[in-house]
């Protein structure tokens, strides 16, 4: 069974339905799972698709492709726009959407084997905690080990940013995620519930963004750790900054106590050193993941060495 | 359902669908446009992407209902008025392939990289980054990235545009267009669709099966009724479609009492483990693990073996025993691990049965042993000769996993001739990267004594494969051949585990010792203060290989190579040099005819081409001796049954130096008989079969179809790498790859597959791991975004460099290379690393954390 509704008004998620965007997660599962579950695909709803722009800030309809949000908000919101750009493949980019890529499943080898069970797949336990978690989390929070999959919404936290749903209510990005806590879910959303476009509030004048993901490969792979910062830049001091790392725990992580480091600070080394050693403290790393820590340390060194740059 | 209008190719189309469908599900099979290959199922590998509207898109992720409205291209229809796109020219002039199964998602998103690019560089040149970041929505498993890049720039440059590109493969433009039918692709009609049901668990007896809707079924097990590792294959079951075969099989009602199992290889080791093997009959069903026949073995619980290699063994150990009790400067003592690696064939395993005319059974099979396996067929279902034939056109990679009958053929086959329907067996991504097959892992002890001036004075090394259920997996074996005649003792073993079975993989053992005793010669070099190429050019009686230590010597890379250790900044540069020794087998049964047919020249026999390049040999031979365009000449292969002529399998690296002076004798009869005029000697035809070498002295080893024939071939291997100290991420730079195997008979087409071998030997030193829960024996790593194989963008610079005298002996004075070139490149990186930052990593894949561990 498939749906296809022309508004917001007339979507209605049975029982067991799927809401579908661009599917480049949704497929995938379908095959593996051998599901036919009934979908309400949401590519023929009015307005779902594209960016505007007003004096509060842009709104991203939930069916804008991640390839349109780097293109466009290049300028105004570099940071979100680069990692954006910077995930997955160019085919997957072109398609898959900004609802979608906050709404994704998890990559978690266990959750997504046809033969195992996890907390996420119904079962009562986390068998990668006590199996094999090489690209777990480092900064342990909750029954589940495997860190969120969403590259956006690590960049999202950077912003003041509210999730307008479709039956008009809004929610925020911590709404969204929550702590981490809950190992069955990988997002807080009702089952039904379609995020119908993102506003993000206006990009800081003059606004810098880098973006950096530690992998073994050149590109397309699950990060080990990422990391997003955007940045104010006065006469060579910080003025404002936000700073966000991702793939090291159930949810992404704004470190405010690095930013603390760098705000009313030039963006030297030590400055970045002291910023990057901040991100890492609390981490907690499982029995594989302590490499993550230098990882963390690596990867914000880096990325505030590109924000450095994107300066010069 | 729901129906959509949408425009394939420049055709309107009315498609009924579900709407839970991919595109690329609907494009095969309700449009028949095979081209378009489903690999990866998870957007990872591209080769499934198709245009929609001019935007690459994967097929694999794209709903069908996505299509609607909108303007489809696949490869079928990149080109125009039955020109081909320049992209597609390309490809083919400058070897951007092998196999081919990957090709047409490429060419079909290059195409639109190479239009933009001119639309906005005009006949610029783009870098290779630029190349690789456009297209890091595919992988090729054979590696053919140079040619891709080659090819790529040379279209962005405008060189095809008016130009019609020359193949430099007899079978390009199939690959480029999509015209290429693999065995994946094969729908016949009223076909039923069938999957295998596996073994949820690791270990257990399996009572009997039944069920109420199997219509069809099969049982696939032993009489012993045990499974040994997740994922082995216990039944298969047809129905009309996958999908309804695929709730078949997860409604069957299996029943398996749980037994004890043990995965990890140090408790598989523990006394009181449970046995994989409970009994001496249980035993002689192991699968082999290796291409050659077994040797006998002890076992002693999961452990079989050692089986020693001596040679002045007791002196060797006597030695190392002093030299460790002396603390001797030139004593090597290190430990090596390496991972299992995965074959990772684009195309999977597929067989497709017809025994719908029980007088008649037509076989399809993806694999790289065509003729042996037509046989083993016949045999096993008791056909009659002449009433089986068997066919693998186009095979999308095999690297040794598709060496035998395996049990998608018997399943298909049996299926078949119980439905009287034709029945497809085509695995999934999942069960590829589970149950087909792997490179073992190792764990292996050296210990080599070294004089302060350089001489080889023992060396012992100890080395346990991890074979999973498989046995017969030496490798230190191999390692005693390459250098000199000191006294030395090699001891194999193999643990047993329920982990899934090791099968040969391209160079069998090869790059498994390599990684060990390539790193302990250079931490022997490195101890005694001397270059790593003056001591082994001091060991190495191989004077092919003396040549190649020549050529590397006088690289300017190797020259200028750092001090080890010296450096400290953050990216720490380095380069490393392996070596790397094969056998040289040939199949003296190989027939081949030339013949004249429809006034063109045919050659043909039953052997099989997957991406090596065996249809290409066989034409350039018979072209050479006739003196005419290789256009002109028509290769048959890859069909075995009633009038096959015997073809060697595609193992050993058998193949080239088995039909290429086959075929031009066979062709020089011809040509002696009719002489060049063709037109009136339709039909004549000449028949020549391989036989033995020249002046051939007694082969030690003979199997069936397989000779050991005299020479070792060899490689050298520089590596140039650059080390992120703070990431933990290396990059391969530069690879210089030395050939000692003669002529290369399809020179390009050889310097493609080396090419490829390097990339693959990166996948093996920097990313490949399987990955298996610890507590079930599960596969996690049964997809390509968790095993990861090389891209487009961690290809370096690659040069090859052929040395080609001392094969005289052979005819047309060249041998195979498929394996020999895969031995040293992960042992040269791992060399290289040593040089960069003074940290030798010992463990595969030298991954960010463990890089980091070793220079923490």
């Amino acid at each position: 069974m498939i749906q296809f509704p022309d508004s917001y008004d007339t979507i209605e998620v049975p029982a067991g339905g799927v809401v579908r965007s661009g599917g480049t997660d949704l497929q995938q599962r379908l095959r593996a799972e051998n599901a036919r579950p009934t979908i309400v695909d949401l590519t023929g709803v009015d307005g779902f698709a594209g960016i505007s722009s007003s004096p509060d800030g842009v709104r991203i309809g939930g069916g804008t492709t991640m390839a349109a949000v780097a293109a466009e908000l290049d300028a105004s919101h570099p940071a979100l726009a680069i990692a954006t750009g910077s995930l997955a493949t160019p085919q997957v980019r072109a398609y898959g959407t900004i609802a979608g890529n906050l709404t994704q499943h998890t990559r978690c080898w266990y959750y997504r084997h046809p033969e195992m069970s996890c907390f996420k797949s119904g079962g009562d336990s986390c068998p990668a905690r006590t199996g094999r978690h090489l690209y777990g989390v480092v900064f342990d929070r909750g029954e589940c080990v495997h860190p969120h999959p969403s590259t956006i919404a690590m960049a999202l936290l950077c912003y003041e940013t509210t999730l307008i749903l479709a039956d008009g209510s809004s929610k925020t990005m911590d709404e969204l995620l929550g702590d981490g806590n809950d190992p069955t879910r990988d997002h807080l959303l009702a089952d039904g519930d379609v995020i119908a476009a993102v506003h993000v509030e206006p990009g800081w004048t003059d606004e810098r963004g880098a973006y950096f993901r530690s992998i073994s490969r050149f590109e397309a792979e699950w990060p080990l750790v990422e990391a997003v910062v955007r940045a104010r830049v006065d006469d060579g001091v910080i003025a404002e900054v936000a700073l966000a790392v991702g793939g090291v725990a159930t949810v992404p992580l704004r470190m405010t106590a690095a930013e603390a480091i760098l705000v009313s600070s030039e963006l030297t080394d030590e400055t970045i050193a002291a910023a990057a050693a901040a991100c890492t403290e609390g981490a907690n790393p499982l029995p594989e993941t302590g490499y993550k820590v230098d990882l963390v340390l690596a990867t914000v060194t880096e990325t505030l060495e590109r924000l450095r740059a994107a300066g010069e | 359902m729901v129906a959509i209008q949408t425009t394939v190719n420049g055709e309107a189309h009315e498609l009924q669908l579900d709407g839970h469908e991919s595109a690329v599900d609907v494009i095969r099979e309700q449009l028949g446009l095979t081209g378009t290959k489903l690999v990866c199922a998870g957007g990872v590998c591209g080769a499934c992407t198709v245009q929609i509207d001019g935007t690459p898109a994967v097929g694999c992720l794209t709903p069908a209902t996505a299509l609607r409205d909108r303007e489809v291209t696949t490869v079928e229809g990149l080109g125009t008025d039955g020109d081909l796109h320049p992209v597609q020219r390309a490809f083919m002039a400058h070897d951007g392939l092998q196999c081919g199964y990957c090709t047409p998602g490429f060419v079909v998103d290059a195409a639109t990289f190479v239009d933009r690019w001119q639309r906005e560089h005009g006949t610029s040149e783009p870098d290779r980054h630029t190349i690789a970041d456009a297209l890091a929505g595919h992988l090729c498993r054979c590696g053919a990235y140079e040619g891709i890049y080659r090819a790529v720039a040379a279209a962005c440059r405008g060189d095809f545009a008016s130009e019609t590109g020359v193949s430099l493969r007899v079978d390009g433009r199939a690959k480029v267009t999509g015209d290429a039918v693999y065995t994946a692709d094969v729908y016949p009609d009223d076909a039923l669709e069938a999957v295998i049901v596996r073994s949820p668990i690791a270990a257990g007896t399996v009572g009997p099966i039944s069920s109420d809707s199997a219509e069809h079924l099969v049982d696939l097990l032993d009489d012993d009724r045990r499974v040994r590792y997740a994922g082995q294959p216990i039944a298969a079951v047809a129905a009309p479609t996958l999908i309804e075969a695929r709730q078949l099989a997860a409604d069957l009602s299996v029943r398996i009492e749980p037994a004890p199992f043990v995965i990890d290889p140090d408790d598989a080791l523990a006394s009181d483990a449970p046995l994989v093997y409970e009994s001496r009959a249980a035993k002689k069903t192991a699968p082999n693990a290796a291409e050659g026949p077994m040797a006998p073995a002890r076992w002693q619980g999961n452990l079989r073996g050692p089986n020693p290699t001596p040679w002045l063994g007791t002196l060797a150990k006597r030695r190392v025993k002093k030299a460790r009790s002396q603390g001797a400067k030139g004593h090597v003592a290190l430990h090596f691990e390496t991972a299992v690696q995965l074959h990772s064939s684009f195309e999977p395993h597929a067989t497709v049965a017809d025994w719908s005319d029980p007088d008649r059974l037509r076989v399809w099979t993806s694999t790289q042993a065509l003729d042996h396996v037509a046989h083993e067929l016949a045999d096993h279902f008791g056909v009659e000769p002449g009433k089986i034939d068997v066919v693998s056109d186009f095979i999308g990679g095999g690297f040794g996993s598709k060496l035998s009958v395996t049990p998608d053929m018997t399943a298909a086959i049996e299926l078949s001739r119980r439905a009287r329907k034709p029945v497809r067996l085509v695995l999934s991504r999942a069960e590829e990267l589970t149950a087909t097959g792997n490179r073992p892992g190792s764990r292996t002890d050296v210990d080599m004594v070294v004089s302060d001036d350089g001489d080889l004075d023992a060396m012992v090394l100890d080395g346990q494969s991890l074979t999973g259920v498989s046995i017969n997996s030496p490798y230190t074996a191999l390692a005693t051949l390459v250098y000199g005649r000191s006294p030395r003792l090699a001891r194999d073993s193999d643990i047993v585990a329920n982990a899934p079975p090791g099968t040969p993989f391209r160079g069998p053992g090869g790059p498994t010792y390599a990684w060990a005793l390539e790193q302990s010669v250079d931490q022997a070099a490195h101890q005694i203060g001397m270059d790593p190429i003056d001591l082994r050019r001091r060991w190495d009686g191989n004077d092919k290989r003396q040549a190649l230590y020549d050529w590397a010597s006088n690289l300017p890379v190797w020259s200028d190579r750092p001090a080890t250790g010296t450096q400290t900044g953050r990216y720490q540069r380095g380069v490393g040099i392996a070596s790397g020794n094969w056998l040289y087998m040939v199949d003296p049964d190989t027939e081949v005819e030339v013949s004249v047919c429809h006034g063109r020249l045919l050659v043909r026999n039953a052997t099989q081409d997957m991406g090596t390049g065996s249809k290409t040999v066989l034409a350039r031979a018979v072209a050479g001796v006739f003196d005419v365009p290789v256009a002109d000449v028509d290769v048959e292969i890859g069909r075995a049954g009633s009038r096959a002529l015997h073809g060697p399998t595609s193992g050993g690296s058998r193949t080239t130096a088995s039909i290429h002076s086959t075929a031009i004798e066979a062709a020089e009869k011809l040509k002696a008989e009719v002489g060049v005029d063709l037109g009136s000697a339709e039909g004549a035809s000449a028949t020549a079969t391989r036989g033995g070498d020249h002046s051939m002295r007694p082969v030690p080893i003979t199997f069936a179809n397989l000779q050991l024939g005299r020479g070792f071939s060899a490689a050298v291997h520089v590596s140039e790498v650059e080390v992120d100290t703070l990431t933990g991420k290396t990059r391969v730079v530069s690879v210089h790859g030395g050939l000692a195997i003669g002529v290369p008979h399809a020179r390009e087409l050889a310097i493609s597959q080396c090419e490829g071998s390097i990339i693959q030997g990166i996948g093996l030193a920097l990313y490949e791991n399987q990955i298996l829960d610890p507590h079930s024996g599960v596969t996690l790593t049964s997809n390509l975004e968790d095993y990861r194989i090389p891209q487009l963008g961690d290809t370096p610079e690659i040069t090859i460099h052929f040395h080609e005298p001392g094969w005289e002996h052979v005819p047309g004075g060249g041998v195979g290379l498929g394996e020999v070139a895969t031995i040293s490149p992960a042992a040269s990186v791992g060399n290289a690393i040593f040089n960069a930052t003074g940290h030798r990593p010992t463990t595969l894949p030298v991954r960010p954390d463990r890089l980091l561990e070793g220079l923490r």
